[in-house]
């Protein structure tokens, strides 16, 4: 492409090049290639917990229930409608009756049974069961209505049912998922060439509205540079989640693209082992949220304004509280609770970090701003096994950086277990009376209460939500710039 | 492929004089002394972040420019340069050191089982890819200075366990070998008194040229992620971090490699100086 | 020379095992689950036993190890943790990438250093041969990786006539996956081509002194014809052996050169598969680039045993 255009340029036909956007909106293109930077493992999105399994196939190959929408909002996907009783523990779904499987398979309330009950068998490998766990019951009356019974009321059970851990397969194709899937979605899956790109096409049998789109190409780009230069010289045209955040300039004066800046549900946090000493003293990690200037952190690591946090949720959520200010960057401050805590001359710990550039890019200035207050964290790379094994699952850690990208997920708080143990009743408390809340209202103002209980307790340091920084092609509508849910569906997506 | 030739007492000229010698030599002091100088001077502090000033062009207040943390890049190479050397002796030390030990102990009890157990695990060692034997050691050992020091150290053992071995073996054969014998020392004092003494000129230029290996060895990993960690600056590092903004800050894909360069270079022709002075012979067809 | 030969395969043999079992020691200290890299940081403990159980994990160390290399002597590498499908497949596609970039640069690395070793050794002392000596020198000392930097900083950033980093894949045309390898294939080659220079030039000097050359300069032949037609051939020797030894070095120089140019060859699948902990990708890749090291030292010694008779008696 670049050959090409760089031929006419030399050769002084720029009226020409001047002219081919215009040839082409004659013949509307419906084919695209989307580079995204990780490829998915495997394809299956009930098993295994990759995001870029659930960004390739959710809403694409795969659909649930229920889908989300650009919004964050839940929409009626496979089922039609459905009523919630009083008790707020009976669930009937009406459902589709012209859906079928990309093999014919017809889509009925027996494959929903099928799919819920294999997601929490005893050899299913979903990796998020717990979404499935309030289910007390599931009854298929008719081909196209499924009733729902919860053990107790579930705020968030649609919620979870949007995910990718929930979509709904068939028997007959299941266990061949993982490398040649086959759901109910608008495309269907046409071959992968493993490190390289994934093809899709239309679905012409979809039950929904038909696509613009007849082909589809995800390429896995992961190296930032490359990624640059593809969408600079056209091989492909759009990148879901650019990974070189230094080239936003120079894309952004590309005129052949456009650069959109969206929000996510990935918090980053300095996770803190509230478990250990001397983390475990309140003043210790009030005085390192004195010492995180949020602002320097997030410009070191992107170069330009993200969104910062002060609590863990994500600004994309309606109940977001605007908490940045609790404890604003303060040295004399921090210094004075660090002494009050009985470490007037700071200490030594360490400071984990998993691979992904920002955790490593933000944990390098984190171990520059804590050393002005004599706390000497030492910096420990690891692959994110290691990772998982020792921070995540031995808790074996000091402080580590890393984004929390489920989104909602500010109930982990209320798990003792959980890496960062932080134990507070009254926390916990508040998460169960959310879940039995089901006005919007209500919940959000709880969700409010539980933003500020974190924010003052200094749980973790709270630093920014991972941006998403969607480039297109000029002429390419339709794509996802905010992750509600971090997926890129193409359904909607068309050239103008 | 090793030349174990022992050098002939009177054979030595004015090697010293060599371009070779003279250029490496000069490299390497300038290498050595910066590292040096950066324990009581760098023009900044090496690790001080300064974000506001970041990714700036090399300047009066900023020699070779700043880095994505607004790091001065010339000081962050002075402390490189500590790092590297720090690598390259631990590592060559390691190697020298035990892989000396081995070739001896392997010349001594020639065609032994020893020697045969000694050689083949050499031979073995040899054929791993270099590269793939340190992203294991790392993978297992976890990335940082001390097991890329590990890693390289492993690496030139095979190399320092045949030379000297073969250098020994030579010596072994010699008439004043078996004069000793007949004044009834033991092979292991032999070995001390007469073998080492006359192998060890030859070792040390291998050491040399080892250590420009080592170097580059240590370099590569750190570029892979798996060598010195931050902050501690590291060359390798610095270029790893470097190509994610070279579109955008040229600059600092560059310093650092031509710091590696020089350093590999000094060390490489401060090697083949001295193995001109060991061996004359060679100096014609080198 | 049978029996020299028959010698040296029991030890290629013998290197083989060795080989396998440090492989897999060593990785088996690896930390980290497999299956909990899979099934990501919600993942319920019955979740964990069912994939540990379908990967295999549950089985004792030394059964895993016979399994694995019962499989690698018929042929079956297993299945990746990660991608689920055969990891020869895996190797098989990546292959795609790694072979052709250590062809062309080691059709590089001859193309630049035997004919400046060859000009080296005809203007012997003169400017010329202080011209690639210094090459030489240079080529050692510059690390590849910085080398392909500054091609990328030159001919991608600056000029823009060749691609940054990635691979277009096959299919994109031979032109475009062609133009991809070109920038890694040169950065690869350098230090190789070093090398050569270097080798050519002696191996051509020592050539020269012989008498057959002296006859041919005293019959009046032009220093030229001289060098190609008689110091050539015969300087050829070493200088093929050392290409052949090249081989192994640039697969595994390819590890870090595909890093810096994000080509997804086996190079790269190690490093992914180190970070994914999918070891049984990791134990048949680092065997694969070892046995190859192995075999191809193998090779050099059997070849050497042909040439010289002498070196079946030493082995």
């Amino acid at each position: 492409m670049t050959t090409r255009r760089e031929f006419l340029a030399g050769a002084g036909l720029e009226a020409l090049a001047a002219q081919l956007p215009v040839i082409a909106l004659a013949q509307p293109k419906d084919s695209v290639t989307i580079a995204m930077t990780l490829e998915p493992p495997t394809l299956d999105p009930t098993s295994g917990a990759a995001q870029a399994i659930r960004e390739v196939t959710l809403q694409n190959i795969f659909e649930g229930l229920v889908r989300m929408d650009r919004t964050g909002k839940i929409v009626p996907c496979l089922a039609e409608s459905w009523e919630v009783a009083a008790d707020n523990l009976t669930y009937r779904f009406k459902l589709r009756t012209n859906a079928t499987f990309h093999d014919g398979t017809p889509f009925t309330s027996e494959l929903v049974k099928f799919s819920f009950e294999r997601a929490v068998a005893p050899d299913s490998t979903n990796a998020q069961r717990q979404l499935f766990a309030p289910i007390a019951a599931i009854e298929t009356p008719d081909p196209v209505t499924v009733v729902i019974t919860l053990k107790q009321p579930t705020a968030n059970f649609l919620y979870g049912l949007a995910w990718g851990d929930a979509v709904i397969v068939a028997p007959a194709s299941a266990a061949n998922n993982k490398t040649s899937p086959v759901g109910t979605g608008p495309f269907r899956f046409v071959r992968w060439n493993r490190g390289d790109r994934l093809e899709l096409a239309r679905n012409d049998a979809y039950w929904g509205a038909k696509p613009a789109l007849a082909k589809a190409t995800f390429r896995f780009i992961s190296d930032p540079a490359a990624q640059v230069a593809s969408l600079r010289a056209g091989d492909v045209d759009a990148q879901t989640n650019l990974a070189a955040p230094e080239a936003v300039a120079q894309l952004k004066a590309d005129p052949k693209l456009k650069v959109a800046f969206g929000k996510t549900e990935g918090e980053v946090i300095l996770a803190t082992n509230n478990a250990k000493p001397p983390f475990n003293d309140l003043r210790v990690r009030q005085a390192i949220a004195h010492v995180l200037d949020r602002k320097t952190i997030a410009l070191g690591v992107y170069g330009f304004d993200v969104d910062l946090i002060g609590s863990h949720f994500s600004p994309l959520h309606p109940a977001y509280v605007d908490l940045t200010n609790t404890y604003p960057p303060d040295l004399a401050k921090a210094k004075a609770l660090l002494a009050q805590a009985g470490h007037p001359n700071g200490f030594t710990c360490t400071l984990r970090l998993p691979p992904p550039a920002y955790a490593r890019r933000a944990g390098e200035i984190i171990a520059a701003l804590l050393a002005q207050v004599g706390i000497n964290a030492r910096i420990e790379p690891l692959e994110f096994p290691q990772w998982l094994e020792r921070v995540f699952r031995g808790k074996d850690f000091d402080l580590s950086v890393i984004a929390h990208t489920e989104p909602l997920d500010i109930g982990n708080y209320a798990r003792d277990d959980y890496y960062f143990q932080y134990r507070n009743p009254e926390f916990k408390a508040l998460i169960a009376k959310i879940d039995v809340t089901l006005p919007e209202a209500e919940r959000n103002a709880l969700y409010g209460e539980a933003q500020r209980i974190l924010a003052r307790d200094a749980v973790n340091g709270f630093l920014f939500v991972l941006p998403k920084i969607t480039v297109t092609a000029a002429g390419l509508e339709g794509m996802w710039t905010d992750w509600p849910l971090p997926i890129t569906p193409l359904a909607e997506v068309v050239w103008r | 492929m090793i030349e174990a030739a022992i050098p002939e007492p009177t054979a030595r000229r004015h090697w010293w004089t060599s371009p070779s010698f003279l250029i490496g030599a000069a490299l390497t002091l300038t290498v050595v002394a910066t590292a040096l100088l950066s324990y009581v001077w760098t023009p900044h502090h090496p690790t001080q972040m300064a974000i506001l000033n970041r990714l700036k062009p090399p300047s009066s207040a900023n020699w070779f420019g700043t880095d994505q943390f607004g790091r001065d890049v010339f000081s962050m190479i002075m402390v490189g340069a500590r790092n590297s050397l720090a690598v390259g002796l631990g590592a060559v030390g390691f190697g020298m050191v035990l892989g000396t030990t081995l070739g001896l102990l392997a010349a001594m009890r020639r065609d032994g089982l020893l020697d045969n157990a000694i050689m083949r695990s050499a031979d073995f060692t040899h054929a791993f890819p270099a590269v793939l034997t340190a992203i294991m050691i790392t993978a297992a050992a976890g990335p940082g200075m001390l097991n890329a020091v590990i890693a390289i150290g492993v690496l030139n053992l095979p190399y320092f366990a045949r030379l000297a071995r073969g250098s020994a073996l030579q010596v072994w054969t010699r008439d004043f070998i078996q004069a000793a014998r007949g004044h009834g020392l033991s092979n292991w004092q032999i070995t001390l008194r007469h073998v080492l003494p006359n192998i060890a000129g030859i070792i040390t230029v291998q050491a040399t040229i080892q250590f420009a290996l080592a170097v580059l060895a240590e370099a590569g990993l750190s570029y892979l992620g798996l060598g010195t960690q931050p902050p501690n600056p590291s060359w390798g590092r610095m270029l790893n971090e470097a190509q994610t903004f070279m579109a955008v800050q040229p600059w600092l894909a560059v310093f650092p490699g031509a710091a590696i360069a020089v350093t590999v270079l000094g060390f490489n022709l401060l090697g083949d100086g001295l193995r001109d002075a060991l061996d004359p012979r060679v100096r014609r067809a080198r | 020379m049978l029996a020299f030969a028959g010698r040296r395969l029991i030890a290629f043999v013998l290197t083989l095992m060795a080989a396998a079992l440090v492989i897999f020691l060593m990785l088996e200290v690896l930390p980290g689950d497999p299956a909990a890299v899979t099934l990501g940081l919600n993942a319920a403990p019955e979740a964990l036993a069912a994939l540990r159980a379908e990967m295999g994990l549950d089985r004792p160390a030394v059964v895993r190890f016979l399994a694995w290399v019962g499989g690698l002597v018929t042929g079956d590498l297993g299945l990746s943790y990660t991608y689920r499908v055969p990891v020869s497949q895996l190797i098989a596609e990546r292959m795609a990438v790694t072979l052709p970039l250590a062809l062309m640069a080691m059709t590089l690395a001859a193309a630049i250093g035997v004919p400046l070793g060859m000009l080296a050794a005809a203007n012997h002392n003169r400017p010329a041969d202080a011209a690639v000596m210094v090459f030489a020198q240079a080529g050692l000392a510059i690390p590849n990786f910085w080398f392909g930097l500054l091609l990328v900083l030159v001919f991608a950033i600056g000029l823009g006539w060749l691609p940054a980093g990635g691979f277009p894949g096959w299919q994109a045309g031979a032109g475009a996956a062609l133009r991809s390898l070109a920038l890694p294939a040169l950065a690869l080659a350098l230090p190789q081509a070093a090398i050569l220079a270097r080798v050519t030039r002696s191996a051509m000097l020592d050539t020269l002194q012989e008498d057959f050359v002296r006859t041919a300069r005293a019959k009046g032949l032009g220093e030229a014809a001289t060098v190609l037609r008689h110091a050539l051939r015969n300087a050829l020797i070493p200088v093929v052996t050392i290409l052949g030894l090249q081989f192994s070095v640039l697969i595994a120089g390819a590890i870090i050169i595909e890093n810096v140019f994000a080509l997804p060859g086996l190079g790269r699948l190690v490093f992914q598969s180190i970070a994914q902990h999918d070891l049984i990708v990791v134990k048949d890749l680092v065997m694969l680039f070892a046995a190859l090291a192995i075999l191809v030292n193998f090779l050099v010694d059997l070849l050497y045993g042909v040439i010289d008779p002498r070196l079946r008696e030493a082995a």
